[in-house]
């Protein structure tokens, strides 16, 4: 038995059901009536799952929440020595099981760059880990790039499996679901009827036509620290690369990787929570020093930063893994059509051209 | 201000109702009112301001949204403003405020600006009485959070 | 526009750079449905500004936060050239009201404008056919016209155009130095301009609540319809965002989602011109415009007053009356 099940498309509701029982269920679904985004979403009877569409927000969010309390506390007097402040901390509930199911390849991947910086660096981030190691992820094999998308540039693709627990694949009328890790496996127990051959063979198919789709023109991107390196100075590069940024969030807030953070404890009289919550560098306030100094004053450094970051940095510090999985959020969404890919493209071009 | 007399029955809201009056004009009418030991409902918590040319209609914004139950702003009479000119600026702010409340959601009934100047104690009492009585009429102002919350900060 | 059109905005173009420090236009995007601002300085960069239906950002913005910087330091500079749509005209007229910009430093090239996309009405009706591989498009007559990966299609414009372009009343450039090409006859007249005001207003106001709720819930606070916005001027220091004085926590909670709104709406009070970028740029299809054009509507109503129309008029809440509202 290949442990292959199949669930038709109406009966998807169900299976949401029957998993919402015992886990936290996260599904792409329309943000609202009428509205053309897709939002991850907690599944709750009436909620229709989007398979073939992208999410605006990457599903980050269910781990990596856009704020989060790490911990409460209260402030109270010490009956002993009234002229003593103590502070009572709450810790935060341990996190709940929970299955993304929905995810795209580039989003599951994206998780990688957190685990490197949550959970195998020095330091280890405990809320970030119980969340993580609880989270079951399971995609949907890609048929929808776009001219915006460039996984297979950054070591993804359309039906890259890594990243993913259970590999959701679209066939006529419904879904093959497999499980790709053990973590995957005991969700889809009793969850659907084994898949028949007929299945099994469609979704091999599907699987490798979402293979052949040619993405990014072929191209494969490497670390490009030294081509980065070599344009850093270059202030016309950016300014003409970036014309229209307005040091808006989204790019940042929609993608995959992004997981700068800020730390604010929020009171009121006695009590508060500090929270942790999304930050962006494309703010201004994100660099802002204590003293006033800006380091980062305008939106030409702020953007060589988060190009830097994903595709210098980043793979400089970690095994050359790129910081970005070319899911193209933040250039479909960028207000100013911002083409991230193209501008690490052309510094390469460029770099070349140099040569 | 003591909130003993007005101590809620069990289970009642206690009704909170934010007042933001002028330095010069109505705060002083408060005072005088409460010299002259004129009754008054006691659901206004009053925030001092220098002049309602200060008054961010934003303050007022931001207290319904927070769910305060009313918020009554109070100045000097045009013309008699003791920097001459801020209420003539509060006031088109304020008249925005009031249409622009209902379009968001929130009864406009439960804004109000007045002017009462610093010796009218009487008219501060009469304005102060029926604003509280059509909050009271109201009832406690829903806010717009739709789920409990950790902190209110 | 058509072919000629595009020439004779090139021919424009060609004319007014040597006078120029930098021409602001538009470049084409990623694909075939996107388009993206653009510094030009050269001819040849010059030569590869565009004008269509998906030139939906506004330039003042650019010219007012984020002008290109002059060439050679130290050298007094010299206009810079911008292109202007319509709402673009306008949103020049308030930033110049309010001393933001000077109109002696600016060369401005008017285009009028047939309207521009909302790519995501445009989705909703194609949906998988537009996807990838779109090659060309442009508007013909009353349709957008789009020469796809599995041939032409065409969409009738009422159902693709940006809100903000239904309801326009100043398709016709404001204020320019030279127009590239004929006028064309504004979409809607003053009554039709504000219906989807109307909509909300229809509504018991209980049920106005829910709908902003509903609304506002989706604000992910990222600040892309301020930071869009060409006349919110406060930028790294928006009160949204300062600690001291703290306006709003970091909590995502719905009373921040409406305290921020309520700022951006509140600062913008008799100086939006309802060019509809807040909404446009918006990741979270939230119609943020629809609020200000409420507080426009009052502001006509009680004051008389619309803005960017007029450089000499004064922004009603910088100034005020002593006779008027009867109070
Ligand atoms: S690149 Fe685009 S999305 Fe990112 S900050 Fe700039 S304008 Fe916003
Ligand atoms: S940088 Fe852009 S393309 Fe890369 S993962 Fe983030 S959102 Fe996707
Ligand atoms: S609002 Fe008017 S001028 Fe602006 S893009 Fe739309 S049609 Fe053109
Ligand atoms: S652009 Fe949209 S999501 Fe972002 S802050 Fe504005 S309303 Fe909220
Ligand atoms: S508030 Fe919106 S519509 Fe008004 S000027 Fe700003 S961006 Fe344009």
């Amino acid at each position: 038995m290949s442990g292959k099940i199949y669930i038709s498309r109406d009966g998807l509701a169900a299976a949401m059901e029957k998993l919402s029982r015992t886990m936290d269920v996260w599904t792409p679904a329309a943000s609202a009536k009428d509205k053309w985004g897709v939002e991850f979403a907690l599944y709750e009877p009436g909620v229709k799952p989007i398979l073939d569409r992208q999410s605006t927000l990457s599903p980050k969010k269910t781990i990596f929440p856009q704020v989060e309390p790490l911990f409460q506390f209260e402030r109270t007097k010490d009956p002993e020595d009234p002229s003593k402040t103590l502070i009572r901390l709450k810790d935060r509930p341990d996190a709940k099981p929970a299955i993304i199911f929905g995810a795209h390849p580039c989003d599951a991947r994206g998780f990688f760059t957190f685990d490197k910086v949550f959970m195998e660096g020095p330091y280890k981030d405990p809320i970030y880990k119980d969340k993580r190691e609880k989270t079951v992820i399971a995609s949907v094999v890609c048929r929808e790039c776009d001219d915006a998308c460039f996984c297979s540039a950054v070591g993804g693709g359309p039906a890259e499996k890594e990243g993913s627990d259970i590999w959701i694949t679209p066939v006529e009328d419904g879904y093959v679901l497999e499980a790709i890790t053990p973590k995957g496996e005991p969700i889809l127990e009793g969850l659907g009827a084994a898949a028949t051959s007929q299945q099994e063979a469609a979704a091999a198919k599907v699987q490798e036509e979402a293979a052949q789709q040619v993405i990014a023109g072929g191209m494969k991107m490497t670390g490009e620290t030294a081509e980065f390196m070599k344009h850093f100075e270059d202030k016309a590069f950016w300014q003409s690369a970036i014309a229209g940024c307005i040091s808006c969030g989204v790019c940042t807030f929609v993608c995959p990787t992004c997981y700068c953070f800020t730390i604010t404890d929020e009171a009121r009289d006695t009590e508060g929570d500090r929270l942790r919550s999304w930050d962006s560098c494309m703010f201004y306030h994100y660099t802002l020093e204590a003293s006033g100094h800006n380091p980062r004053p305008n939106n030409t450094d702020r953007y060589r930063n988060r190009l830097g970051h994903k595709f210098a940095y980043f793979p400089e510090k970690y095994d050359g893994m790129i910081a970005c999985t070319g899911c193209g959020r933040c250039i479909r969404n960028c207000p100013a059509s911002i083409n991230i890919w193209k501008i690490a493209q052309s510094l390469k071009e460029q770099a070349d051209a140099c040569m | 201000m003591s909130t003993l007399d007005s101590a809620p029955d069990a289970g009642q809201k206690i009704i909170r109702i934010v007042g933001f009056l002028c330095n010069w004009c109505s705060y002083g009418g408060a005072d005088t009112a409460g010299v002259c030991r004129f009754k008054q409902p006691t659901d206004l918590r009053i925030i001092r301001i220098p002049c309602t040319g200060r008054m961010d209609p934003l303050f007022a914004a931001r207290a319904l949204i927070k769910g305060a139950d009313g918020v009554l702003v109070s100045g000097c009479h045009p013309r008699d403003c003791h920097y001459a000119v801020g209420n003539f600026y509060a006031r088109r702010r304020l008249e925005l405020l009031k249409h622009f409340l209902p379009f968001m959601g929130f009864d406009e009934r439960r804004f109000r600006y007045t002017w009462v100047s610093a010796s009218e104690g009487q008219i501060w009492q009469k304005v102060v009485t029926e604003f509280s009585e059509q909050i009271h009429q109201l009832g406690p102002n829903p806010g717009v959070e739709k789920q409990p919350r950790t902190c209110d900060a | 526009m058509t072919t000629t059109d595009i020439e004779q905005l090139h021919k424009l173009m060609e004319d007014a750079l040597p006078e120029l420090e930098a021409l602001i236009g538009w470049q084409p995007g990623y694909d075939a449905l996107h388009a993206a601002p653009a510094i030009a300085r050269t001819p040849e960069e010059a030569s590869r500004l565009v004008f269509n239906p998906f030139c939906i950002h506004n330039l003042a913005r650019t010219v007012a936060k984020t002008p290109p910087p002059p060439a050679k330091e130290g050298e007094a500079p010299k206009k810079i050239g911008v292109c202007v749509k319509g709402c673009d005209s306008r949103s020049i007229i308030a930033l110049i009201q309010e001393g933001f910009l000077k109109r002696e430093q600016l060369y401005i090239i008017g285009i009028p404008c047939k309207g521009t996309i909302d790519l995501r009405r445009l989705m909703k009706l194609a949906g998988e056919d537009l996807r990838a591989g779109v090659k060309s498009a442009r508007i013909e007559g009353d349709s957008l016209v789009v020469e796809g990966a599995k041939g032409s299609r065409s969409f009738p414009l009422e159902k693709v155009l940006a809100r903000r372009c239904m309801r326009c009343k100043y398709p016709n450039p404001v204020i320019y130095d030279v127009m590239a090409g004929d006028p064309v006859i504004p979409r809607a007249s003053e009554e039709e301009a504000h219906k989807d005001v109307d909509a909300v207003e229809n509504l018991p106001v209980a049920e106005r609540l829910a709908f902003w709720q509903g609304e506002l819930d989706r604000c992910i606070r990222c600040y892309a319809c301020r930071n869009a916005c060409p006349l919110c001027m406060c930028q790294d220091r928006c009160i949204a965002e300062t600690r001291d004085p703290k306006w709003l926590p970091q909590y995502m909670g719905l009373s921040e989602k409406f305290i921020f709104h309520f700022i951006h709406a509140m600062h913008l009070a008799g100086r939006c011109t309802e060019c509809g970028e807040c909404e446009r740029v918006c990741p979270q299809e939230i119609p943020v415009t629809l609020i200000k054009e409420k507080l426009n509507r009052i502001t006509k109503e009680l004051l008389d007053y619309e803005a960017g129309v007029s450089t000499e008029a004064v922004p009603p809440f910088l100034t005020f009356n002593p006779e008027e509202l009867g109070i």
